[in-house]
This record gives C-alpha cells, structure tokens and sequence, in this order.
C-alpha cells in the first residue's frame, strides 16, 4: 500500500538488496524513541550531514516511531524495528511494526494520529507503507541527502547475535561497516542505555569513554564487516556484548585501550570484562555498574 | 468578495467530517464566506498549535510563535486547492513550518534554533552542579528531570549535545562555591603547581606529554586518583560536563597519537 508521493516499492525492494548500514531491534517502550533519534545523530555524523537535514529526519522518524509505541500494538508491548540505509546521496530509514497493522483506506486520523503523516509526507522525499509479512505495518521514508557522503553497503546478511549475556529485552543494534559507524553510534547509545539505568551522570560519561574506546579500534578487530551490539540494562548495572570479533579480538580491543602512564582504559572504567567464543568467532563482554 | 450577509445555519458549521471541510473550502473560496473560514480555522488551530510547539524550546513567547503559525494557517488556507485531492493538512504542514522558519530567519534566528538547544544545554549543566553541590554526588538523569522539570529525553538529549559543544567556552565564568566566578583558566593554574611535582617521577610518559598539562592532569585524577568526574570537576572548577567533554577529547587525541608513534616505528 502506497500513500503519498508516487513510487513503485518492488523496484525498491531490489535496490535496496543490501543489509541495512543500522538495524535496530527494540521494543515499542517510548523511552527507546530517544534511542532512535540518537542513532540517527550518529549516522549523520558519520555521513557527514548536515544540521537541517538531521533536524529533517529525526522529526520525521520521530512521528513513525510514536505511532508505533502508541498504537502499534494496542497498549501491549511489542517490537519496533528501524533500518537506516545511508548510501548513493539518499537516507532511507524504515519504521517497522508487527502490530495490528494498516486497516486499507484507513483515514489519516486513525492512522496516525495528530499531525504524524502530514509531517512525514512534508519532510520525506518519498514515503511509502508496506504491510510486513505476518501483520503489522513499514513506514519507508526516503530523504534527500546530496551533500553528505556514502557509507559502503555492507556485505551479505550477517549471523544471528552473539551469545552473551543476553536477555529476551536486550536492546540490539547491528552495524555496518564498522568504520565509521561504531565510532559515532557506539557512544550514543551507550549514553542513553546508561541514563535510562539510572547512572549518574559521572557514570555516564565513563560509559562514553569506554564506547569511545571500543569504537575506536572496532573496525580492527571486526573483520567479518559488520558488528552486533547488544545491551542489558537493570537499575545502576549495563552489559553489553560486542561480536562477532575475530580470534583474539576481545583481547586485542581491551588492550588497544591502553594508555601509556594510564593503563587500559576499558579495563578501568568497567567493572567486569569477559570473552566468549562463539563457534569461530568471539564476543566481548562489558559490564557497567554504578556503585555509587 | 461576497458579502458578509451570507448567513448560513450554524449547525453548518459542524467541523467534523472530511466532506464538511470540502463543503467549508467551497464556500470560503467561491463565495468568501467568512464563517466558512472561520470553521476551517477552528478546524486546524490544533495543527498549527502542534507545529508551534515544536519550536518551543527556543526562548520565543509560546503566543508569538503561535501567532506565525496561525498566520502560516491562513496562507494555506487561502492557497488550498480541494480539487487536487490531497487533505489539507499535507499542504497545511509545510506552509505552516515555511512560515516559522522565515520568522526565524527575519528575526535573525536559526530555523533549528541552537540558541533554545544550548540554554537547555546550560541549564542542564547548572542543574548537574547544582545537584552535585547539595548531594555530594552526581545526579542521574531522572534527577536532573525531576529538577528541571522536564522529560528525561529532553536530559538525555541535553547531556549528548553537551559533547558536541565547543561554543561553552572554557573560559565562561564558573559559580564559585562562595560565589566568587573563577575561569577554567585560574583554576587550572591554581592546581598546576602541584601536579607538576607529581609528573616529576617520571610516569608521564612520551605521548602523555605531548597533550596540554591541564588536560594532563584531569586524565590523571580519573585513571592513577581513581577520583568521581564530580570530584574532578570541584576540584578544578569547572562542570562535570566539561570534565567529560575534556576527558573524551584528550584520549581520542592519545589514541591519534599512539597510533602515530606506532607507525614511525
């Protein structure tokens, strides 16, 4: 189903072959909006783009998102999901649901309520709305983005997310290709992962140091081309798990952090530090805790 | 322009159905019924009341925005074509935000507002010291929400535009604890002394060195002192904020530095 501007989504679907540069897989809780628009924050500092167009996306999204987490599912808890393409001069950001789904011919009012679709469609060069196989509804919009760089497509469609210490209300993140986007993305959502688990605010900033760190030798130690993040929170306690890394790339990342006459930053400013093997490949633990 | 007179039976007026906004448009434009208009305006103050609060967080009076968004309606309503079959609000939204964004920019604003953004930006970071003065320790962000009265996206939104700003100065006056306003500048010097002692045996390593001795030292106090950000942040007067910015600065310049050492050898 199409509303909006002209376009033909078959012919998207086959353009748009490649894995997405970000997916992220939350659940429809409004707090995970701020997720979101921080993840984007990210993308366009690693793209290079520009202010107003990031103000652009981030309102657009920001009405896709809301109407999943107040609609989607009937006041039950469920999925959103959001993919975010950054390539060939375009920004594509899909919204996806596996809720109620689109009623045909349902008026705007009921669809999203308030001024949501008209400020998609007055933002968006292109907006389109597909059912998602099983129920529920994708908002597919399409921004403009002729200044700001290309990311690569990434590679394939990756293995499934590292065993860890996961559990079912993980916040995850799937990103490719490492460099540049661990660098920008990885602080942002620590950030915000760790204010939401109740840190202060001078935990916060340590879990800024050690995303930073991480980010910044990621792409090293990730040979397979994309990097999985996946996030536990509790009150004053974050793990995160970090794969798929090659053969010693746990301990290569911990180690890269050192500072000479400061020691490994990662290792100081976490509390516990650990690397599983994963059939051929590793994972990174790090747990964040507040003891304050 | 047809005349006032055109009276019509108020339950008309009834601003409900899609076919009335249709009905109110026809009577507006073909026949410059004022009460048509009048409907439709009711109808969509509530869309241009949304789009207005949305530029809220700048420092601009809630009823002067509202006032260009309303006049922003007007324009739309006056150049809505039904015929093409579009809702109204779809053309509404654009011209309504085209309107606000030439009041920013004949104002001498920004369209984006980063003046609004950096004064919550501020007003975050003097929460953050406030909170930490009275407590003893920092704030979480719920914290700082409940202070300021505000969403907690907003804070978290707040604390990651804080990383990004070089424009709060490092030389803006800093609250003293007996409200006397001390620079980063006369902080860093008053420390200086005994920090030079320290680095005296000979820890300080080749690439430490190369970053600036302040800098230096507030990496110092968190990795060797293992002292809190808030502690370091007492302790040279400045915010917390700044400690993190600074701290995250300076490492991602070690790291730039490491990695050259190591290849031009």
């Amino acid at each position: 189903m199409t509303r909006g501007v002209e376009s033909v989504c078959t012919d998207r679907r086959t353009g748009m072959a490649a894995p997405p540069n970000i997916r992220l897989d939350l659940s429809n809780r409004p707090e995970n909006v701020v997720l979101v628009r921080e993840t984007l924050a990210g993308v366009a500092e690693a793209i290079g783009l520009d202010a107003a167009d990031l103000d652009d996306i981030r309102t657009a999204v920001t009405e896709a998102c809301n109407n999943v987490v107040l609609h989607a599912y009937e006041g039950e808890e469920g999925g959103l999901e959001v993919e975010i393409y950054a390539m060939g001069g375009v920004c594509s950001v899909f919204v996806r649901d596996r809720g109620i789904g689109l009623q045909p011919h349902a008026s705007e009012d009921q669809w999203i309520v308030g001024i949501g679709l008209p400020v998609i469609e007055a933002l968006a060069h292109r907006v389109d709305f597909e059912e998602t196989p099983g129920g529920g509804t994708e908002v597919r919009m399409e921004f403009a983005t002729p200044g700001a760089q290309t990311l690569e497509p990434p590679e394939g469609e990756a293995a499934g997310f590292p065993n860890g210490v996961l559990g079912a209300g993980a916040t995850k993140v799937t990103i490719a290709p490492v460099a540049p986007l661990a660098r920008t993305v990885l602080p942002r959502l620590l950030g915000v992962l760790a204010a939401r688990a109740h840190f202060s605010t001078d935990r916060i900033s340590d879990a800024l140091l050690v995303a930073d760190a991480l980010g910044a030798h990621a792409s090293r130690s990730a040979s397979a081309g994309h990097l999985r993040i996946a996030v536990s929170i509790e009150p004053r306690n974050l793990e995160l798990s970090l794969g798929p890394l090659d053969s010693g790339g746990g301990r290569e990342l911990i180690s890269g952090s050192t500072v000479d006459g400061l020691g490994r930053v990662i290792e100081k400013l976490s509390d516990h530090l650990s690397v599983a093997v994963d059939g051929t490949y590793e994972v990174l633990d790090v747990q964040l805790i507040d003891r304050r | 322009m047809a005349s006032t007179a055109a009276v019509v039976p108020t339950q008309g007026l009834a601003p409900s159905k899609t076919d009335d906004v249709a009905e109110l448009f026809e009577r507006w434009h073909r026949h410059a019924d004022p009460m048509a208009r009048e409907a439709l305006v009711r109808r969509f103050m509530p869309l241009a009341r949304r789009l207005a609060r949305r530029y809220e967080r700048s420092s601009e009076p809630f009823e002067d925005l509202l006032q260009v968004a309303s006049l922003g309606l007007l324009k739309a309503l006056d150049r809505f074509d039904p015929k093409r079959g579009h809702p109204f609000s779809s053309f509404a939204v654009p011209t309504i935000l085209g309107e606000m964004r030439r009041y920013f920019r004949d104002s001498g604003w920004s369209v984006h507002v980063p003046r609004g953004e950096q004064e919550r930006a501020l007003k975050v970071r003097d929460a953050q010291e406030s909170f930490a003065n009275e407590h003893g320790h920092a704030p979480t962000v719920n914290q700082l929400a409940e202070y300021l009265e505000v969403d907690s996206g907003e804070v978290i939104e707040a604390l990651q535009a804080i990383q990004a700003y070089e424009a709060l100065s490092l030389d803006a006056p800093r609250p003293g604890a007996d409200g006397d306003a001390m620079t980063y500048g006369e902080a860093v010097g008053h420390e200086d002394e005994r920090y030079e002692l320290v680095e005296l045996d000979a820890t300080v390593t080749a690439v430490l060195e190369r970053i600036p001795a302040r800098e230096r030292m507030i990496l110092r106090m968190r990795f060797v002192e293992d002292l809190t950000q808030t502690e370091i942040a007492a302790r040279v007067g400045v915010s917390q904020m700044q400690v993190s910015r600074l701290l995250r600065r300076s490492l991602d310049q070690l790291r730039a530095l490491t990695q050259d050492t190591k290849k031009a050898l």
